[in-house]
């Protein structure tokens, strides 16, 4: 009796566990029919402001060009994308289209399956006014992943004044240069470099820029496949960046210092006058204006590319810079997805979108209409640029990105060597 | 009655035939109605239980379970997971010097936080046991700490404690520039710091506990030892603080659990990424590190795994070998010896 009691109560259990767990996995299943109506299901971290009406104007234009297609936009917070959209693809209710930041990321999504191949669907508009550099992050297997919408290049952002102020005259364009200018603002007593190297990337960005001037494109690539980094020029990069480190060209208490949030992180300190410069992506601008006190853009921002290192292998004027985009699940109804991302590139959308981002727009067409002084100096350095990386953390994925940001926050914080990165990174790998 | 007999010959019907022939005995009615209530005992105790039973399975042991399955393999969380690596990360876990660091982070802070809140608590019980002027006011002074939430503290030490912040222009403006330090970012005092922010928090708790033993201790023990003409610190040696021993060793208890899951103070104020850098990652720090935000979901629930068997493992050591005293009894075991 008692045996059948416990057993009953045990399938009751396992009963009542699986109603709940089903109960979980039980979402909207929101992907429609092949004929007549389409409803899609759309994310992006666009929550507040212009953005966000930007991409609801951009849907409904969409809606109304093509009448059979619904879509339904969910805005969601960025920190908290990547977690929920993880949940949502391993639930099987993946939204149909959805904001795609490329590199490690996007490859775990793609050997999932999780993803549509949208080569043979790229519209001739993307086809020639998106560049193959911008396509490139993209690209897995020999197949595209994701639509570019916007570009973001990096270099260095500074304020004029505080350059003025401290006598220095044009922009530097070698690293002796740079060192220099970095001395006379700290005789002027003001902080040189802001970095916000709380959130390690910041920080290791220096790291990237060497190794982008020290290795050749090749080493880079190849280190993407195999993640051995073993050529010298990884070691070199090293070197410069501690050279560059042992300057203390940084902020007070860098290693607490957030990098966008409040007037108290890296861009609030350029945006209120408390430290020259910053190295970072061409979002830049949007945040440092959103920091100012009036809250308005930075009047005297200005802007220059990374230094030049003599001696490296790295082709002269390439630069970092990464690209946002948006994906199709594997689940989604392919005509009309692939149709919406290509008309997230055409030049009236692309248009609007650096007006609600103030961020430089992926269809080179419509890059004509970016005013602002700075983000044309951005231009003008990317389209002459021979090779454009994606962030490595990015490239080299979550896991090998993120030992490779700690490493160099500790070689900064002088806890590691520069030894220690190579070795750090190939701990990380082992763990993936 | 007569619905519990019911339902019970309904369940017999389908268990076979053996029982059968026992219950043509002689005594089948009165055992009947014994099993009888014997069912619906159980039922309610089911009934009772069950919901309970299923949360605790479903959100404690399956789970723990569900991390030890996933420990097994190299998983980016994509999926069913399918790459087995067997022992391969917990071998990884205990050959990672991070890992090993952060050993070093959480057993400075269960010692620190042994060594400092303990005595601390205990004199700023004894004297608020005392009948002094403003008593009230000073325990919820010292209690308040402990009210505020972790993200609140954490953040409002972070922003005092910054290069450029309150702490440091204070000690500058009081002429003690000299004092001036860079309280989280040096790797070399960030510890310090850490184990200064949960004393300061987690004090008023040590100090709640004690008091409310303090109240606990029979009246007249002060007063026979003082009728004896013992000192005001002999009674406290001799008497207070061997009777406050129960709620000492249970206060020891928690705060070592406490500091073996700290996880929330470091993240709010050192971040997701540079704790390890400054010096204050803890086991919970690197199992979000080294798991969620590295994307390796496998290697997060081995570590997973790790920080749940010696948290297991320290509290069955505790329980066994220093709270089992307490459990006869403590003031007549004391009182005997």
């Amino acid at each position: 009796m008692t045996r059948k009691i416990r057993a009953a109560a045990a399938i009751a259990l396992i009963g009542v566990t699986t109603l709940v767990a089903a109960g979980c996995s039980a979402g909207s299943d929101a992907a429609g029919g092949d004929g007549g109506k389409v409803s899609m299901t759309f994310w992006h971290n666009s929550t507040t402001g212009p953005g966000k009406a930007f991409w609801a104007k951009t849907v409904k234009d969409f809606e109304a060009k093509n009448p059979n297609v619904t879509i339904k936009i969910q805005a969601i917070q960025n920190e908290d994308l990547d977690g929920k959209l993880q949940t949502a693809l391993n639930s099987g209710s993946a939204p149909d289209v959805f904001l795609q930041r490329g590199g490690g990321k996007m490859a775990a999504m793609v050997n999932a399956g999780q993803l549509m191949d949208i080569s043979g669907s790229i519209g001739k508009t993307a086809k020639s006014e998106i560049s193959d550099a911008a396509f490139g992050g993209y690209e897995q297997d020999g197949k595209t992943w994701a639509m570019p919408v916007d570009v973001n290049p990096e270099g260095i952002w500074y304020s004029q004044d505080l350059f003025e102020q401290a006598g220095i005259e044009g922009t530097p364009t070698t690293m002796d240069e740079l060192n220099a200018d970095i001395q006379k603002l700290k005789d002027a007593g003001i902080q040189p470099v802001a970095v916000g190297a709380k959130d390690a990337w910041p920080a290791a960005h220096w790291y990237y820029n060497f190794a982008l001037r020290a290795c050749s494109e090749s080493t880079l690539t190849k280190t993407a496949k195999d993640l051995k980094f073993t050529n010298s020029c990884w070691t070199q990069a090293g070197k410069d960046t501690k050279a560059f480190f042992d300057t203390k060209p940084f902020n007070d208490g860098y290693l607490t210092t957030a990098s966008q949030q409040g007037a108290g992180s890296s861009a609030g300190l350029v945006a209120n006058h408390k430290a020259a410069m910053e190295l970072m992506g061409a979002w830049d601008p949007g945040v440092i204006s959103s920091l100012t006190p009036d809250g308005k853009p930075l009047a005297d921002l200005g802007f220059f590319p990374f230094p030049e290192v003599s001696g490296g292998k790295g082709a002269p004027g390439s630069m970092m810079g990464a690209v946002d985009g948006f994906s199709c699940s594997a689940k989604a109804p392919k005509q009309a997805c692939t149709d919406f991302l290509n008309y997230m590139t055409e030049k009236p959308v692309q248009e609007a979108y650096y007006k609600a981002f103030n961020a430089i727009p992926a269809n080179q067409s419509a890059q004509s209409v970016v005013t602002e002084p700075y983000l044309k100096t951005v231009l003008e350095a990317y389209n002459k640029a021979p090779f454009v990386s994606n962030y490595l953390d990015t490239v080299y994925g979550q896991n090998v990105g993120n030992a490779l940001n700690t490493s160099v926050v500790n070689l900064l914080a002088g806890k590691g060597s520069v030894d220690d990165i190579v070795k750090t990174i190939n701990q990380a790998a082992a763990k993936g | 009655m007569t619905t519990s007999v019911a339902p019970r010959s309904e369940a017999r019907s389908g268990t076979g035939r053996n029982q059968g022939g026992a219950d043509g005995s002689p005594s089948a009615p009165a055992r009947r109605a014994r099993k009888g209530t014997d069912v619906r005992t159980r039922v309610e105790i089911a009934v009772l239980a069950g919901p309970a039973t299923i949360m605790f399975v479903g959100f404690v042991i399956l789970p723990v379970a569900l991390a030890a399955y996933y420990g097994f393999y190299k998983w980016q969380g994509y999926g069913t997971p399918t790459d087995f690596v067997g022992l391969q990360n917990y071998a990884i876990i205990f050959t990672d010097p991070d890992f090993r660091g952060v050993l070093l982070h959480n057993a400075f802070i269960v010692i620190g936080s042994l060594l400092v809140q303990g005595p601390i608590a205990i004199v700023l019980a004894l004297l608020l046991n005392q009948r002094i002027r403003g008593r009230g006011l000073i325990r919820v002074l010292i209690f308040l700490p402990y009210v505020i939430s972790e993200v609140i503290v954490g953040t409002g030490w972070s922003l005092m404690l910054q290069s450029s912040g309150a702490v440091n222009d204070l000690l500058q403006a009081v002429g003690l520039g000299a004092l001036r330090a860079d309280w989280l970012s040096n790797p070399d005092i960030a510890i310090w710091t850490l184990l200064a922010i949960i004393s300061w928090k987690y004090i008023g708790f040590a100090v709640i506990l004690f008091l409310a033993g303090l109240q606990s201790i029979p009246e007249e023990l002060f007063e026979a030892a003082q009728l004896d003409g013992a000192s005001y610190w002999q009674i406290q040696r001799r008497i207070t603080l061997p009777l406050l021993g129960p709620t000492v060793r249970i206060w020891a208890f928690l705060s070592i659990i406490g500091s073996l899951q700290l996880f929330d103070l470091v993240y709010i104020i050192w971040g997701q990424y540079i704790a390890a850098t400054a010096g204050t990652s803890t086991m919970a720090t690197y199992m979000v590190a080294n798991g969620r935000m590295s994307g390796n979901y496998g290697y997060g629930n081995a570590v997973a795994v790790v920080i749940f068997l010696i948290s297991l493992a320290v509290a069955l050591v505790y329980q066994r070998f220093v709270l089992r005293r307490d459990t006869a009894g403590a003031l007549t075991d004391k009182a005997d010896r």
